[in-house]
């Protein structure tokens, strides 16, 4: 599905997020990735999910380079790869089923997308998509409403209109619940066994990633430091992943997700 | 390090292209320092932390312009000539009692009143349309001026990136757009007032052009402000879905900028209400042609007669846009 050939990502000419990193990812792998905040993961996604271009090396999606593209064909290929974000990144103001649906910008026409907006155009689908994440009742409350963890699932629901043949879920359960945070976890691996979708997701917990996912990567200074099946991963593989750093295990998740931070057009550098 | 990704992603910690002066070398100074190490620990740093060139410039700023503000504060008070006790020295003092009691009894004769239905109704159909024909020009024009949607951030990055006259056309198009908006301001709705009523003659009309030119300008960039301030998160996430631009502004856009894009073009409807009867003077049609008519005759108690309308013409327009900002805000908590 995806093949990265020393692939990197510098910030202002100097600070190097991605490191000549090489990575191959199979059609309908789900796969893990952990590492200490800063160590790149979430500018790794953006060049997966084609929102911001590598600055050098070759990115492949499904055989197609994709490192270049723009109009029309970038978003065709934006189209195939759904992606969950940390901070659910969905409008407020709008209601639930606008939500989900938006899923659906890249393929309606505009006369429908406009439409829409009155009068929802596909509200059977969204209640479906709503249903397979478990809130089908929130279908028309106002999405700022919503606790976080069901704004999570909206946004879920969002990626599983859109249909896509990847999913990417940036750290989708920092800020949610502890206690739900597995909850969801669970959820976006079935769903993508289900629909046969391939999954990458990011990953603060150490736990979740290996008690859910066949394969795990470690990432560090925009580098893998390791890059194993769940099983094989050992205290020394982490302990060597989050050096240095203030939480030497991933196990105070809680504690360490961030406030919600003040969101700006930069690329996220850190988090 | 290529060089055509430096184009793109110099900017500073809040999204803000970084300003590198030709003269201070900060690019040749800096990433040997940088890169020269051995991969830094935590390599990836906000760059806004490190300010390697001009580290003094901030401090001394403060000081420079206190400085010139004092200086240029004290020049206008001398160059305007400001000089408050003139207006309680005794002919002042005469002058002003003079012209408050011309204004007694105000004019409120049925010959006088039944004169101004017209030009009421019309000052109100002035502002009217004028607010419309501005939002008109003046949103698609803000859109342009929005940097956020025309070459900057997270929604320009791969665009931008991918082909430079492209991305040479985005910026020439939101310097052009900011360009026209200021033009528009810049003249005052008086001037272009006067300018149209050579072009289309008296009467109101050239009263709607004049507000609808001006409060463009106004209304276009306070929409790019308000545009450029939305949290971009949702954005990327439709963008992400493969959504192009004019998809971005409908669903991510204006659903999180519609109670400040609503609540400021309201207010300007309410100017609008005030600059109509002053454009009247021009002999733009509406209220304020009475009030010049009168204002020369010296009849100051049908000054005051037209003052008070204006007065209750402006609240009016006021209480009523409270209630619509309201009814937008109300419904949006719910």
């Amino acid at each position: 599905m995806y093949l990265l050939d020393r692939v990197s990502k510098v910030f202002d000419g100097r600070t190097i997020a991605v490191n000549e990193l090489d990575l191959k990812v199979r059609r309908g792998e789900k796969l893990a990735m952990i590492g200490q905040s800063g160590a790149g993961k979430t500018t790794l996604f953006r060049m997966l999910n084609l929102t911001i271009p590598p600055t050098s090396g070759t990115l492949l999606f499904d055989r197609l380079d994709i490192g270049r593209l723009a109009g029309r064909r970038l978003r065709e290929v934006r189209r195939r790869i759904g992606t969950v974000y940390q901070q659910h990144n969905l409008v407020p103001r709008l209601q639930v089923v606008h939500n989900v649906l938006s899923g659906k910008l890249g393929a309606w026409p505009l006369w429908r997308a406009v439409r829409s907006l009155i009068r929802p155009a596909e509200a059977e689908l969204a209640y479906e998509a709503l249903s397979q994440v478990g809130i089908p009742e929130k279908l028309y409350d106002r999405t700022e409403t919503l606790s976080g963890g069901q704004q999570q699932r909206v946004a879920i629901a969002r990626t599983l209109v859109q249909n896509p043949e990847v999913i990417l879920a940036d750290e989708p359960v920092s800020s949610v619940d502890p206690a739900l945070a597995a909850g969801i976890v669970k959820l976006l691996i079935e769903l993508s066994e289900t629909y046969r979708k391939t999954l990458i997701m990011n990953l603060h917990s150490v736990d979740l990633a290996l008690a859910h996912f066949p394969r795990v990567i470690g990432l560090r200074d925009g580098k893998i430091s390791f890059d194993l099946p769940a099983a094989e991963v050992t205290d020394d593989h982490l302990a060597t992943l989050y050096a240095g750093s203030e939480a030497e295990t991933a196990e105070e998740v809680p504690s360490r997700a961030e406030p919600h931070p003040v969101r700006s057009c930069q690329p996220h550098l850190t988090s | 390090m290529p060089g055509q990704e430096t184009s793109i992603a110099r900017r500073g910690p809040l999204g803000r292209p970084r300003r590198t002066r030709p003269g201070t070398s900060s690019r040749s100074g800096s990433p040997s320092r940088d890169l020269g190490q051995e991969a830094p620990r935590v390599p990836v740093t906000p760059l806004g932390e490190v300010n390697w060139t001009g580290t003094r410039r901030s401090s001394y700023f403060p000081v420079v312009f206190s400085v010139l503000f004092l200086l240029t504060f004290v020049g206008s008070y001398r160059l305007a000539q400001v000089e408050p006790l003139l207006l309680f020295e005794a002919e002042g003092r005469r002058n002003i009692l003079k012209f408050v009691s011309g204004m007694f009894p105000p004019d409120l004769s049925w010959s006088f009143l039944s004169l101004l239905g017209r030009p009421i109704l019309e000052t109100i159909q002035i502002s009217l349309m004028g607010t419309f024909m501005a939002v008109a020009i003046g949103f698609p024009i803000g859109l342009l001026a929005t940097s956020s949607l025309t070459f900057k951030g997270i929604l320009n990055e791969r665009e931008m990136a991918a082909s430079r006259p492209r991305a040479m056309l985005h910026r020439a198009s939101y310097l052009l757009a900011r360009a026209v908006l200021s033009l528009f301001r810049t003249i005052p709705e008086f001037v272009w007032a006067f300018m149209f009523v050579r072009a289309v003659g008296l009467g109101p009309f050239p009263g709607v052009l004049a507000i609808g030119i001006s409060y463009a300008g106004m209304l276009g960039k306070v929409y790019s402000e308000i545009l450029d301030h939305v949290n971009p998160g949702p954005l990327e996430a439709l963008q992400a879905t493969g959504a192009s631009k004019l998809r971005i502004i409908l669903y991510g856009l204006m659903p999180q900028a519609l109670p400040n894009v609503v609540s400021y073009t309201l207010y300007r409807w309410e100017c609008a209400v005030r600059a109509s009867a002053i454009l009247g003077f021009v002999g733009a049609g509406g209220i304020g042609q009475q009030l010049e008519i009168s204002m020369r005759m010296f009849n100051f108690k049908q000054v005051f007669t037209l003052v008070a309308i204006l007065f209750v013409m402006v609240a009016g327009v006021d209480a009523l846009s409270a209630r619509v900002r309201r009814a937008i805000m109300g419904r949006e908590r719910i």
